[in-house]
């Protein structure tokens, strides 16, 4: 009940602003511009889904954009530069983010570091890596791998103007597979437990440093998915600000989604939802003409006011029930 | 024992640079100069061949840097240099009206040159570069051959407020509009200008973030389907533009009129997609930096010209002689 209360709360926030935007400008509507507002959510929403897995954990991943950067001058290096095959390229760029996920995890539950550091220091190192490695010279495509970058810019056509943007199909599997996880599986249950109370879940016996390992390795993977989609997106890639920030895009849309940054909440389509919010802000400021200027500062506050918004209503709510109980047990 | 290693460690790198710089000192006091960049891209990676040729040729050495994160880190790097007792800095201003502090504090300890971007108000002893004004109005031209009849213009540039970016969008918006040659007018950043035929919608800027390049150009083929043209000042933006274009299915609808030579820029106007582009030649900027500034550091001031401007022309590639530009820049980056 109190989940579906903060889904409700985001996801008025977005009609909000897809409706006062729709009005004002009646171009936002054209399916050309959907599909690419459902795209770029869909790139934001798969990688804030890692993050929400952290953030449940009560952990939290700084290192996402540079992830997001490393894999994206890999991809291109390994494919176009060393001419690997494409699955054997996919594989490696997974592999080496599911590497950093388990270096982050054991870090963090086996030395017990904190994982503000462990993953501030990844966000340097990944970066200066990306850097190094490139030269910092941009990694591109070109105009090969047409085939392959149709899973990032291409669309399972609805009508002549439409069509489904590949990216979302991505998404949802992820959604889909994340939500399973999370809820109806007994791992996703310890992780919730863990992220409330890391210490009475030890005790009852859940292998917590398992569970905030298995966090990261998500975290990473979905950064590393990620990754790969903008590469093939943008095609060309500058491993000096490819990705730069996109940490905490993904860690404002986790916690716009109702992720708690205490941990132990959190819901996968609150999560997408969030993304979805701060695409369409971004999508609105560029077609009502509002200076670029401007971007961030509309941003910012459009996101206090939700999240205030969200905790008013969550206050009154609590409120309401408690003054249930206390007719009911009156009454009695 | 974590100390202990740590003290070894601290040791090992002093006495190793402690003994590097003794090996060079008995050689001879080999010049070293700086040469600063606004930022990281393939057209630096190209003007740092020049200045290390440039080195090469001069017999100096040359450290190059390219500043990540703006202005701030440009000003770090700028220190560093000075820190080092560099004996002359080439400088790409990013915000000239307001970095009057750190460029003049080159000028007060070592030779000081801006190259690529001017800061004319600072110390500086020359600029080496192309007028970024005149390249705007070459820009503007490639406009007015792709709409013959007149339209609607976007503009996208990675920072406003920059002198090169503000000098060249200033020349294409003037050139549109038919006025006179004033490097000083400046129109408002953000809103449409209207001219008689031409009509410039709105300039819009991305950070050098490639993604919300091409976001925003996107963006603006849903605001204004019916566009003519996009112009891309900074060498990313151009192939960005043609992305967005292709994948709305307006190619040929929309011109596309690039500024430097990405390889992207270069496709599209071998395969008609794009207009053409007004090229630089960062190769000659590092080059011409380094020889100043070595010549400098050895005491002969005859390098610096009168107007204390050495012009390194812009170029305007199209369909004509892509083919022979793009042979000579592949032999430039050893490809």
């Amino acid at each position: 009940m109190k989940k579906s209360v903060g889904i409700l709360g985001i996801f008025g926030l977005l009609v909000t602003i897809v409706l006062i935007t729709a009005i004002l400008e009646p171009s936002f509507t054209t399916p050309y511009n959907i599909q690419n507002t459902i795209r770029w959510t869909s790139l934001f929403g798969i990688i804030s889904i890692g993050a929400a897995f952290v953030i449940i954990t009560g952990g939290i991943d700084l290192s996402v954009g540079s992830v997001v950067g490393l894999v994206g001058v890999l991809l291109p290096m390994l494919l176009v530069k060393l001419g690997w095959s494409i699955p054997l390229a996919l594989l490696a760029v997974l592999v080496v983010s599911l590497a950093i996920g388990l270096l982050h995890g054991l870090l963090i539950t086996k030395m017990r570091l904190q994982p503000f550091v462990v993953t501030l220091c990844g966000l340097l190192f990944y970066r200066g890596f990306a850097r190094w490695l490139t030269g910092d010279q941009t990694q591109g495509f070109g105009n090969s791998f047409d085939g392959l970058r149709q899973i990032a810019i291409g669309r399972i056509p609805i009508t002549d103007s439409f069509g489904i943007p590949m990216p979302f199909v991505v998404l949802v599997v992820l959604a889909i597979l994340a939500g399973i996880f999370l809820n109806y599986t007994i791992w996703g249950r310890y992780l919730l437990a863990l992220g409330r109370n890391e210490e009475a879940a030890r005790y009852s016996g859940i292998n917590t440093e398992r569970m905030i390992i298995v966090a990261y390795v998500i975290g990473a993977l979905t950064a590393g998915i990620g990754g790969i989609l903008f590469s093939l997106d943008v095609n060309s890639v500058q491993p000096a600000v490819h990705g730069n920030f996109y940490e905490l895009y993904a860690i404002a849309a986790a916690v716009l989604g109702g992720c708690s940054l205490r941990g132990g909440e959190g819901t996968i389509l609150g999560v997408i939802i969030g993304a979805a919010v701060m695409r369409v802000l971004y999508n609105a400021i560029n077609i009502l003409g509002i200076p670029t200027q401007l971007e961030f500062a509309i941003i910012g506050a459009v996101i206090l006011l939700g999240v205030m918004a969200d905790e008013l209503v969550k206050r009154i709510n609590e409120k309401r029930k408690r003054m249930e109980m206390q007719a009911a047990s009156e009454s009695v | 024992m974590f100390r202990k290693i740590f003290f070894i460690l601290v040791l090992a790198v002093a006495s190793y640079t402690v003994a590097g710089c003794a090996g060079e000192s008995t050689s001879e006091e080999k010049i070293t100069v700086g040469y600063v960049t606004n930022g990281i891209s393939d057209f630096w990676v190209i003007a740092e061949k020049g200045a290390q040729d440039g080195a090469d040729s001069m017999g100096v050495n040359v450290t190059v840097q390219m500043p990540p994160e703006g202005t701030s880190d440009q000003k770090r790097m700028i220190q560093d240099l000075l820190a080092r007792g560099i004996d002359g800095i080439a400088v790409s201003p990013i915000d000239p009206a307001n970095q009057g502090d750190i460029l003049n504090e080159i000028a007060r300890n070592t030779r000081y040159i801006t190259h690529d971007s001017d800061a004319p108000d600072t110390d500086r002893e020359v600029y080496i570069g192309m007028d970024n004004y005149t390249a705007g109005r070459m820009c503007g031209k490639l406009v007015k051959e792709a709409l013959p009849d007149g339209g609607e213009v976007m503009i996208f540039v990675g920072r406003l407020g920059q002198l090169n970016a503000d000098q060249r969008r200033q020349g294409v918006i003037d050139e549109l509009l038919d006025r006179s040659f004033d490097p000083e007018r400046r129109d408002p950043n953000a809103g449409p200008i209207v001219g008689d035929k031409y009509t410039i919608l709105d300039t819009r800027t991305d950070q050098f973030d490639f993604a919300r390049a091409k976001s925003q150009a996107e963006d603006a083929i849903a605001k204004y389907p019916e566009m003519d043209a996009m112009v891309g000042l900074f060498g990313y933006n151009p192939p960005k533009c043609l992305e967005a274009v292709k994948e709305a299915g307006k190619e040929g609808q929309i011109k596309i009129i690039a500024f430097d030579e990405e390889d992207d820029t270069l496709q599209g106007i071998k395969d008609g997609l794009m207009q053409g582009t007004i090229v630089q030649n960062p190769y000659r900027y590092g080059f011409e930096s380094v020889r100043v500034l070595s010549s400098l550091a050895r005491g002969d001031e005859s390098v610096i010209p009168a107007n204390k401007f050495i012009d390194i022309p812009a170029r305007s590639i199209t369909a004509e002689n892509v083919d022979e530009f793009w042979t000579e820049l592949k032999a430039l980056r050893g490809e």
